[in-house]
């Protein structure tokens, strides 16, 4: 492996990386703006140039890649590349870019949405100049919609042209190109053909600087007032890797986190802007009763009561329904019923796509439902014959949220029955059929694990707080199975959980919340139930 | 009047000069006989013997860059001969298309020939209409002949030639730009490595030759490197074309051998300044080219080390002439306009300061330029070309040399006629 030097660093790396790539994967800055690791090399905005001994002229260190060197060609007889990337000339070399970069910038950062996460203004304090030498008119144009959510300042574009190599190269919808020439150049959208793909929301993403803006986003708040919470999308079965940015009560922005053993650097837009259909829907924040016709609010010890008694008197006669929308701690919770059937309500399904690049959106629109089919016990594949020829007449859901729509089959179903808890968030269709709603908690509220289509369990991490007497899932199963007598279950949080699961399930045996972190873990071909 | 015989347009005053016929007549294609007979590898040391140097602007020697690719590969390899002359002063391609069209193309053969491809284009600049169809004429001929097409003259080889037109963009000159032009896509240059002969046309291992650097192989494989040679000097011998233009008496295309004197070139062949003027200054090479004085002029030799000496280059020889009634402030305008125009954009310092520059140049000229102006267009130009010190190398800042090419005029400009700018400056610093 060759020695490479950068600055007082000596690391020993894989032949053929470049140094750029060495160098960040070492903790070394090298600032840049047209390099991105997903996307082909194209080495224009000069920002990452190094000082490297032996070379004439300063590199592009995103273009300049290392190998070994002859044994005579070794610097100081070990290294095979010494690079520098401090000394006074790479430092004069990154302000002059920056002064082309700044001289028709608007410089209006206080209004700009990218302000607090703008690697011009970053790169602009760290190796910038404080004042322009620019005298001449600025280059004004104005702003576009490229897609109907994408909006694109042309002022603050630096010409990177991440973006159009992102529709070429990673959603290969091929929409975006650079208009005219040099100095008049513009990031356009064909015309009939606007920034609408599944993936176009991550151009505002990988966009540098603040020129490409989501109308979702755009004006509403300011970065720094907002919590930045790691954690899984819930609206496929791929399990991307998110952060939420919120502010108290309120989720403002979904991006996507870097794992390249889930969705690698993007997200789609279902996910990116999902958060929204959890804002206005009519939430269960009580433990409810139907009387005749009506919904009555009640205390949760009554709600539990009610429930457990019932439970209890319908023997084995009981199908408990499990949810792929919820995480592997509360499907789990609810196998800890000793007494009764399992089973599932249809896959949410709708169709999936897989881009050139191979990022795909899964046609399982449920997150969990490879956990779910691990932790719980043998879910009955037909479920609907099997309530007949039992005639099961009570049933605990675990709702599948807003999503769920129900067929005619099930609502049939669901009249046969003489007693349905449905543990919901909403009051959904589903939730509308219940004798008592017990308040569970929302998608992006609630806190536990979930196993993607690949088998890697990840750690799902809340970013909104509890709503009114709502409980974790989880909790209400226990209190209901623990005021059944049945057992005396006493986790005092989703950990404790987790442990629990892992001596049941071998393939989740050692996955704590610690070890699965911000990048979870792969249990892949590991799983039997115990 | 020089008595040097030209070779490569030795038979352009002749009628049908350019059939082939014509050529044939004059001993056109007994190159590519012999070539056939020969291995390829023994081309291409041929051609590196004669120390023949790119005619296209940058000079590299042509046999070099043949052994670049890579002989074992699987993938096809490409021959794209760079017809788009669209450097400002230069017009010797043109002439050698319209007069001697199958010198060049039966140096394209023995080009493809010598590096193994079996598929040549030819990049026509888009303004060249006339031209292309000619070529497509040609073209068409020498399929009939069968020098071009399978089993060229009785041999196992084959070649197809394919002409492509540009869109009438600067840039499409650069070679990577050229091959993602010709591939059907913006003309924007790659970053390098990897180089062309690895990765060029379709990722494909690709050469891309200047008109004139072809239209000289027949005549090297006719005559052997050592004749080549003894023309001009050693390290960039050969028959040279030269454009020469602006303010002469005669301006016109020039054969002439490597290393003549600039001063017989504008005096003697070129009919010395128009009106009888003082000549004030000299594009040697192009637009791109580092301007030089009068006094520079007269003393310089036209070959690509002699000019690279002072500071400039041989580039694609157009010589535009400029006498004393030139306005240099004027003259440095119009190049930094033209620069900004084609400019691609794809780097920072190119797009950013070539705007910026003409920008500048504009506010001098309409009178209200201030003293800090001159040091700060030498910065720009800096930082966006680099240095023009070839002992320190160049400091290229940009993907391709565009940068240099705005950067070296504009700079000698400034720098060699500081006065004619401050007097601009000082003018309007007197009034306000």
């Amino acid at each position: 492996m060759p020695l490479l030097k950068i600055d007082n660093a000596e690391l020993e790396v894989e032949s053929g990386i470049t140094v750029l790539q060495a160098a960040t994967a070492n903790g070394i800055e090298i600032p840049h703006y047209c390099y991105h690791p997903a996307l082909e090399t194209v080495g224009s905005c000069r920002m990452c140039i190094v000082q490297i001994e032996g070379m004439p002229k300063l590199q592009v260190s995103c273009n300049t890649f290392v190998g070994e060197a002859p044994p005579d060609k070794k610097i100081d007889e070990k290294y095979d590349m010494v690079v520098h990337t401090q000394t006074e000339l790479v430092k004069q070399e990154r302000k002059n870019v920056l002064e082309f970069l700044l001289l028709n910038h608007p410089l209006d950062c206080p209004v700009c949405d990218q302000a607090g996460e703008c690697f011009l203004q970053d790169y602009a304090f760290k190796f910038g100049n404080a004042h322009s030498r620019f005298e001449e008119e600025k280059r004004v144009r104005p702003s576009e919609y490229l897609g109907s959510q994408i909006v694109i300042n042309q002022n603050r574009c630096i010409m990177c042209t991440r973006c159009v190599r992102f529709t070429r190269q990673i959603s290969g919808t091929g929409e975006l190109f650079v208009q005219k020439r040099g100095y008049d150049f513009k990031i356009s959208a064909l015309e009939d053909q606007p920034l609408d793909n599944l993936l176009a929301g991550n151009v505002t993403d990988i966009c540098p600087v603040g020129a490409l803006l989501s109308t979702d986003y755009i004006h509403k708040n300011r970065i720094w007032n907002l919590h930045e919470q790691p954690s899984v999308c819930q609206d496929c079965s791929v399990g991307c890797n998110i952060n939420v940015f919120y502010q108290k009560d309120r989720i403002f922005r979904v991006s996507p986190r870097e794992n390249h053993d889930a969705n690698g650097y993007f997200i789609c837009d279902i996910g990116r802007y999902g958060f929204h259909r959890f804002e206005e829907i009519e939430r269960v924040t009580s433990p409810m009763r139907r009387d005749e016709d009506e919904l009555t609010e009640i205390q949760w010890d009554e709600a539990i009561k009610v429930v457990a008694k019932n439970l209890s008197d319908a023997k084995e006669k009981i199908v408990f329904v499990a949810s792929p929308f919820h995480t592997n701690e509360t499907n789990f919770m609810l196998g800890r019923f000793q007494k009764g059937f399992f089973g599932a309500l249809p896959l949410i399904e709708e169709e999936g796509i897989t881009y050139p690049s191979g990022f795909c959106i899964n046609g399982d629109r449920s997150p969990n439902h490879r956990g779910m089919n691990d932790v719980c016990p043998s879910i009955l594949e037909d479920m609907a014959s099997e309530i007949d020829q039992q005639n099961i007449k009570v049933m605990y859901i675990l709702d599948d949220g807003v999503d769920r729509e129900l067929d005619q089959e099930w609502k049939e179903i669901l009249m046969k029955m003489d007693f349905v808890v449905v543990q919901s968030y909403a009051l959904t269709e589903v939730a509308e059929s219940a004798h008592i709603i017990l308040p569970g908690l929302a998608p992006f509220e609630r806190e536990g694990t979930v196993t993607n289509d690949q088998g890697r369990v990840q750690w799902l991490r809340p970013s909104l707080p509890l709503k009114g007497k709502a409980r974790p899932d989880w909790r209400i199963i226990m209190e209901v199975v623990n005021t059944m007598g049945q057992q005396e279950l006493s986790y005092s949080d989703v950990g404790e959980v987790l442990a629990e699961m892992g001596k049941c399930f071998p393939a989740y045996k050692g996955v704590s919340l610690f070890r699965l972190g911000d990048y979870g873990l792969s249990i892949n071909g590991k799983v039997e139930s115990s | 009047m020089s008595d040097f015989q030209p070779i490569l347009t030795e038979h352009i005053h002749q009628k049908e000069c350019h059939t082939l016929s014509f050529y044939k007549s004059v001993g056109g294609y007994s190159a590519l006989e012999k070539v056939l007979a020969m291995s390829a590898d023994d081309v291409i040391e041929l051609v590196k013997a004669s120390n023949l140097r790119g005619r296209g602007g940058a000079g590299f020697p042509a046999g070099v860059k043949w052994s670049f690719i890579p002989q074992d590969g699987e993938k096809p390899k490409y021959l794209i001969n760079n017809a788009d002359e669209s450097e400002p002063g230069t017009f010797k391609d043109r002439l050698l298309i319209n007069k001697t069209p199958h010198q060049i193309l039966e140096g394209m053969i023995v080009a493809s020939y010598a590096i193994g491809c079996n598929t040549a284009f030819i990049y026509i600049r888009g303004e060249f209409f006339k031209e292309y169809q000619l070529l497509e004429k040609v073209v068409a001929e020498a399929y009939e002949e069968n020098l071009l097409g399978k089993g060229i003259l009785g041999s196992d080889y084959d070649l197809d030639v394919v002409i492509h037109r540009g869109a009438g963009a600067y840039i499409c000159g650069e070679e990577t730009g050229l091959i993602e032009s010709l591939e059907g896509k913006r003309g924007w240059p790659r970053i390098k490595p990897p180089f062309p002969a690895i990765e060029g046309y379709l990722k494909c291992p690709t050469v891309v030759n200047n008109v004139e650097t072809l239209s000289n192989l027949p005549h090297i494989i006719n005559r052997g490197p050592e004749w080549f040679k003894s023309i001009g000097p050693e390290k960039g011998p050969g028959p040279k074309l030269f454009c020469v233009s602006g303010n002469v008496n005669r301006p016109g295309v020039f054969e002439e051998p490597m290393g003549i004197p600039l001063k017989d070139l504008i005096f003697d062949l070129a009919g010395g300044i128009k009106d009888g003027n003082e000549l004030k200054a000299v594009f040697p090479g192009g637009s791109s080219s580092a301007i030089l004085t009068a006094e520079e002029a007269l003393s310089v030799n036209m070959d690509f080390d002699s000019l690279a000496e002072i500071n400039t280059m041989l580039g694609s020889a157009g010589v535009i002439v400029m006498d004393e009634k030139v306005d240099m402030v004027q003259a440095c305008l119009n190049i930094a306009r033209f620069y900004a125009h084609e400019s691609c954009g794809q780097c920072t310092p190119c797009r950013e300061g070539t705007a910026w520059l003409s920008k500048i140049l504009s506010r001098i000229a309409s009178g209200d330029g201030n003293s800090n102006d001159i040091d700060m267009i030498l910065e720009i130009t800096d930082n966006i070309g680099g240095l023009i010190d070839f002992s320190k190398g160049s400091f290229g800042k940009t993907i391709c040399p565009f940068g240099e090419a705005v950067a070296w005029p504009v700079r000698s400009f400034v720098e060699k006629f500081e006065n004619d700018f401050r007097q601009y400056i000082s003018q309007e610093e007197s009034v306000a």
